[in-house]
C-alpha cells in the first residue's frame, strides 16, 4: 500500500499579494479556499477535508462556517512553519486515499506584512486578534470564562429539555469514581464517592458542582502504531484499530456552538460515530465496553445518546438501570475516567480501552470484542473503535 | 546564619504560648442601655429589640439583649491610659514581635460565634487562649507572622459566644505596595478585528447590532466574513431593539475572578430575530432567573473603551433594590438561595472612624489620631473591626428584620477605610437549611471600596 498517484491537487485559488491586504486574516483565508473550491467546479458543500500549517492562525472551524461546509472528516495540522507547506498537502492526499475524505482543502492566509511580520523580531510583532480570540470576545467581558461554563451552559439547556436533575449527573461521578476506586493508577483510588457526596459538593458553575468536574492532572501517555502484519511479530497482542474517524458539524465552535437550531446534542459526535459504525460495519450493539470522555458527567449521558446506545433524552435512565456497571450491558470508563483516574486529555482512556482488549485491566470486562473510544465533544471530536485480533 | 536562627527564636517563643491561657478578663461593666444606645447610634443599628423591652419579648427574648456584634467589645480594656492586659499570652506574643521589629500590625480575621445574646445586667468575662503561631509569612503586606487566639466568653459559668481572632504582625516596609485593583477589576476588553468593530461600535453609541448579509439579508450572530447562506462578503447590519428570552444560563462560582460582582447570571439569549448572544442577566436575583422568560436590552456604558449589552427581564421582578430596614421579619420560606440583598454604600467620615472605635471601647490612636496612624504605616485614621462587624451586622439584620437571631458572623479583613472612601456593602443568601421551627440561612456578603475588598464575611442567622 502507497500513497504514490493516488490522489491529485484538483484546484488552487488565491488572493491578490500585497503590502496591506486592508482584511483579516480570516476574510483572506476564506476568500482563498472559496477560489480553490470554484476552480475545481466544485461546490463548498462537497469539501469534507481540511489541512494546514500548526502556525496559521484561522480556526478551520471559522472557515467551514463561512464557506457553509456542513462536516469535515479530516482536518489535521502541521507543525514547523514554513517547513510543513507540502506536508500539509500529503495530509490531504492521505486523508483522501484512505477513504476519510473526499475533497480536502488545504490552505494558508496571513498579513505577514501588515500584522505579524517574521521581520520584527519575536519580541515585536504588532498583531490584529486571530479567530480564536475573537471568538472569545463573545464571552469573556460577561463571565463566562472555563470549559466548565461553556459546557454547563448547554447541560442546563439539556436538562431543560430532557427533565434531567443534578442528581442523574451525580450518578454518572459516583459511577466513575467506583471504578477508580479500584485502580491503583488513579488519583481516587480508595475513594469512592456516594451519591450525596456529588450532592453536597460545592457549585463551580451552576448546574456543575465539584464532581461533575474532571480532575486536572500532569502526566503523557503515548502509543506506538503500525500494519497489523508487522503487529504479529510483536510482543503485546495487538490492538486492532477497527474504525476512526474525525468529525466537525455545521456551524461548530468550539465549546460554545450556541447558534445551533438544538444545542442539547452532539451532532460532531454523531458524523464521527455514523463514520465508526459504516467504515467497521459494526453496530453500538457489538460493544463489549466504550470509553466515553467526560470532561463533564453531562456529556458521558448526551454521548450514549449521540452513539446510539439509548435513545434521546433516556441516557439518564439507562445510567440509573446500571448499564454502565462492570455486570451491565455497557461498561463506561472502567479506569474512572477523567473524573476518576486522571485527565490527561483523553489519552488516559485511549490506554485503558487498549488494556481492555489486551485482557490487561484492573477491572477487566469478561466478555470482550471491541471497545468504542470517544474524544472531548463540544469541540471538533474523533472516535475510535479498537478490537481483539482475532487473525 | 546569625538572622535566621534570632527568627526561629520569637518563633518558637510565641509557640511555646500557644495552648496557654490568659487571665480571665471581667467586663468593666455589666451589659448596659447606654453602651448599646452608643454603640447602635454609632453604625446606625435601630432594631427595636436592642432597646425595648415589649418588642423584644415578642420576638422571644426574655428581655432587651445586647447586639451580638458587640461581643467582645464588654471585655475591652477601654482605658485611654495603659490599654492592655498586660502579661496576657497574646500581648506577650506582641511584645515579642515587637521587639524583633515586627511592629507593624494588621487584623485579618474575626470570627464570632453566638451562643445566645447577652441580656441587661449581665456580667460577661473574657478567657483569650493563643491557639496558633504560623511560621514566619511572606505576604503583600510585608514578612512577618500571623498570630491566631480563641476567646470563650461567659456569663457565670453558661458560655455565651466564641471569638477567633487572627493578626497579622509585621516588619514594615517589607512589603510591596498593595496595586489598588483597580486594573484587575477592570471587564476585560473584547478583541475586535475589522469584522467585528461594528458590533462594538455600535453598542458605544446605544445600539445593538446584528451582522446583516446586503444580498440575502440573512442575519448572523457571531459576524461571518462570508455569507454562508448565499456567498457575498458584502457585509452590513441591523440595529435591533434587543428583545428576547433566555435560551440558557448558568451562574459561575468558581474561580472568583475579581472583575465581575457576586453572585452574577450569564445567560444565551434567544432574540426575536433569531439570532442568540451570551451576556448577563442583570436586574434579577439568580434565584428568580428562568429559561424562558422574556428578557429585554439595557446597554450598559462600563467605561470611555467599553460598552456591553446585558439584558433585563421584561416585565421586571421584584425585588428590593434600595436598602432600607426591614420592620418585619422574613419568613424562613419566602427566602430563597440566590436572593440578593440590595447594596449599601457607606460613606466613611472620620466622624463614622471615631465614633465606631469609642463605641467599641477601643483607644487605639490609629483609630482617631491621623499623625499616630500615618507614623504607624497607614494613609490616615482607618475604621476598627468591630465597627466592620457592627456595619455588616446592621446590614443584614435590615434586611432579615428584627426578630432574625444570629448565630455567627465570620469576616475576613481585606484593605481599610479610610476618611474619604466609600464603603460598599452587598450580601446574597448562599445557602439555608431548615430547623424544627423556621430556619438556618447562610448570608455571603462583601464590603469593598475603591481600593478593593475591605470585608468578606459568612453570616448564619436563623428565622
Amino acid at each position: 500500500m502507497s500513497l504514490a498517484s493516488k490522489t491529485a491537487i484538483v484546484g488552487t485559488g488565491q488572493t491578490e499579494f500585497s503590502k496591506h491586504s486592508g482584511r483579516s486574516v480570516l476574510r483572506l483565508a476564506v476568500e482563498c479556499c472559496d477560489a480553490a473550491i470554484r476552480d475545481a467546479g466544485l461546490k463548498p458543500e462537497q469539501i469534507d477535508g481540511m489541512a494546514s500549517m500548526m502556525m496559521d492562525e484561522s480556526y478551520e472551524i471559522d472557515i467551514q462556517r463561512n464557506l457553509g461546509i456542513p462536516a469535515l472528516k479530516h482536518f489535521s495540522r502541521v507543525n514547523f512553519a514554513g517547513g510543513s507547506g507540502c506536508a500539509t498537502i500529503q495530509m490531504a492526499a492521505m486523508a483522501v486515499a484512505s477513504g476519510t475524505c473526499q475533497y480536502a482543502l488545504v490552505y494558508r492566509a496571513f498579513n505577514e506584512r501588515s500584522e505579524a511580520r517574521f521581520g520584527a523580531g519575536v519580541h515585536n510583532r504588532m498583531t490584529a486578534p486571530n479567530s480564536i480570540e475573537v471568538d472569545f470576545s463573545w464571552c469573556i467581558p460577561f463571565g463566562l470564562l472555563t470549559p466548565a461554563s461553556w459546557v454547563a451552559m448547554t447541560a442546563r439547556r439539556y436538562m431543560h429539555e430532557y427533565d434531567v436533575s443534578t442528581e442523574d449527573f451525580g450518578r454518572v461521578a459516583v459511577l466513575q469514581r467506583q471504578y477508580a476506586a479500584t485502580n491503583p493508577n488513579a488519583f481516587f483510588y480508595k475513594k469512592p464517592i456516594t451519591l450525596k457526596d456529588h450532592q453536597d459538593s460545592r457549585w463551580i458553575v451552576k448546574p456543575f458542582r465539584l464532581l461533575d468536574c474532571c480532575q486536572e492532572s500532569d502526566g503523557g501517555v503515548a502509543f506506538v502504531i503500525t500494519t497489523v502484519e508487522r503487529a504479529r511479530d510483536l510482543a503485546q497482542p495487538a490492538v486492532i484499530i477497527s474504525a476512526a474517524a474525525q468529525g466537525s458539524a455545521e456551524d461548530q465552535n468550539m465549546m460554545k456552538s450556541y447558534s445551533r437550531p438544538c444545542i442539547t446534542d452532539i451532532p460532531e459526535a454523531r458524523l464521527v460515530a455514523q463514520q465508526l459504525w459504516r467504515t467497521s460495519g459494526l453496530t453500538p450493539a457489538d460493544m463489549s465496553a466504550a470509553i466515553l470522555y467526560d470532561h463533564f458527567t453531562s456529556s458521558v449521558l448526551q454521548q450514549l445518546e449521540e452513539y446510539g446506545f439509548c435513545p434521546r433524552g433516556e441516557a439518564k435512565d439507562f445510567v440509573k438501570d446500571g448499564h454502565l456497571e462492570l455486570k451491565g450491558t455497557l461498561p463506561v470508563n472502567t479506569h474512572g475516567g477523567h473524573l476518576g483516574e486522571a485527565y490527561i486529555h483523553g489519552m488516559n482512556g485511549i490506554a485503558e480501552a487498549v488494556r481492555q482488549v489486551r485482557g490487561q485491566a484492573v477491572n477487566q470486562v469478561s466478555k470482550m470484542q471491541h471497545v468504542l473510544v470517544t474524544s472531548g465533544t463540544g469541540v471538533p471530536t474523533s472516535g475510535l473503535i479498537l478490537s481483539k485480533n482475532t487473525s | 546564619m546569625a538572622q535566621s536562627q534570632k527568627q526561629d527564636n520569637n518563633f518558637e517563643q510565641m509557640r511555646a504560648l500557644c495552648g496557654q491561657a490568659g487571665k480571665e478578663h471581667s467586663a468593666q461593666d455589666a451589659v448596659n442601655a447606654p453602651m448599646i444606645g452608643h454603640w447602635c447610634d454609632a453604625v446606625g443599628d435601630r432594631n427595636p429589640v436592642y432597646y425595648d423591652e415589649q418588642v423584644a419579648r415578642s420576638n422571644g427574648w426574655t428581655g432587651v439583649v445586647a447586639p451580638p456584634a458587640m461581643l467582645n467589645t464588654w471585655t475591652m480594656p477601654g482605658k485611654i491610659d495603659g490599654q492592655s492586659y498586660g502579661d496576657d499570652p497574646f500581648v506577650q506574643c506582641i511584645q515579642i514581635c515587637d521587639q524583633a521589629g515586627y511592629t507593624g500590625v494588621v487584623a485579618t480575621n474575626s470570627d464570632h460565634e453566638y451562643l445566645r445574646y447577652p441580656q441587661l445586667g449581665e456580667q460577661l468575662r473574657g478567657i483569650q487562649t493563643v491557639t496558633d503561631i504560623s511560621p514566619l509569612k511572606t505576604t503583600a503586606l510585608g514578612i512577618g507572622y500571623f498570630i491566631t487566639t480563641n476567646t470563650d466568653f461567659y456569663v457565670g459559668d453558661e458560655l455565651v459566644g466564641r471569638m477567633l481572632f487572627r493578626i497579622f504582625k509585621y516588619r514594615p516596609n517589607t512589603g510591596r505596595a498593595i496595586p489598588a485593583n483597580g486594573q484587575m477589576r477592570m471587564r476585560p476588553r473584547p478583541a475586535i478585528s475589522r469584522d467585528t468593530a461594528f458590533f462594538w461600535e455600535g453598542l458605544k453609541q446605544n445600539e445593538l447590532r446584528i451582522q446583516q448579509c446586503t444580498q440575502c439579508k440573512t442575519l448572523h450572530h457571531p459576524p461571518m466574513v462570508r455569507c454562508a447562506n448565499c456567498g457575498s462578503y458584502d457585509m452590513g447590519h441591523r440595529t435591533v431593539k434587543g428583545d428576547g428570552t433566555l435560551y440558557s444560563f448558568v451562574e459561575p462560582y468558581h474561580p472568583v475572578v475579581p472583575f465581575m460582582r457576586y453572585p452574577y447570571v450569564v445567560g444565551l439569549i434567544e432574540l426575536r430575530e433569531g439570532v442568540r448572544l451570551i451576556s448577563n442577566i442583570v436586574d434579577c436575583p439568580p434565584s428568580k432567573v428562568r429559561i424562558g422568560m422574556k428578557l429585554k436590552l439595557s446597554i450598559e456604558h462600563v467605561d470611555k473603551e467599553l460598552s456591553l449589552p446585558m439584558f433585563k427581564p421584561d416585565p421586571p421582578v421584584k425585588y428590593d433594590t434600595v436598602f432600607k430596614r426591614c420592620e418585619r421579619t422574613r419568613i424562613f420560606s419566602e427566602v430563597e438561595i440566590g436572593d440578593v440583598l440590595p447594596p449599601w454604600e457607606i460613606p466613611i467620615t472620620p466622624t463614622l472612624i471615631v465614633a465606631g472605635a469609642i463605641a467599641s471601647r477601643d483607644y487605639q490612636e490609629v483609630h482617631h489620631d491621623r499623625d499616630i496612624a500615618r507614623e504607624r504605616g497607614a494613609k490616615d485614621t482607618f475604621t476598627n473591626i468591630m465597627t466592620t462587624q457592627g456595619l455588616c451586622a446592621r446590614y443584614i439584620n435590615d434586611w432579615t428584620g428584627p426578630g432574625a437571631r444570629f448565630l455567627s458572623m465570620h469576616t475576613q479583613l481585606g484593605v481599610p477605610n479610610y476618611p474619604g472612601d466609600k464603603l460598599t456593602m452587598c450580601a446574597h443568601v448562599s445557602d439555608k437549611s431548615p430547623t424544627p421551627k423556621g430556619g438556618l440561612l447562610t448570608l455571603t456578603l462583601k464590603g469593598e471600596n475603591q481600593m478593593g475588598d475591605h470585608v468578606n464575611a459568612t453570616i448564619v442567622v436563623q428565622l
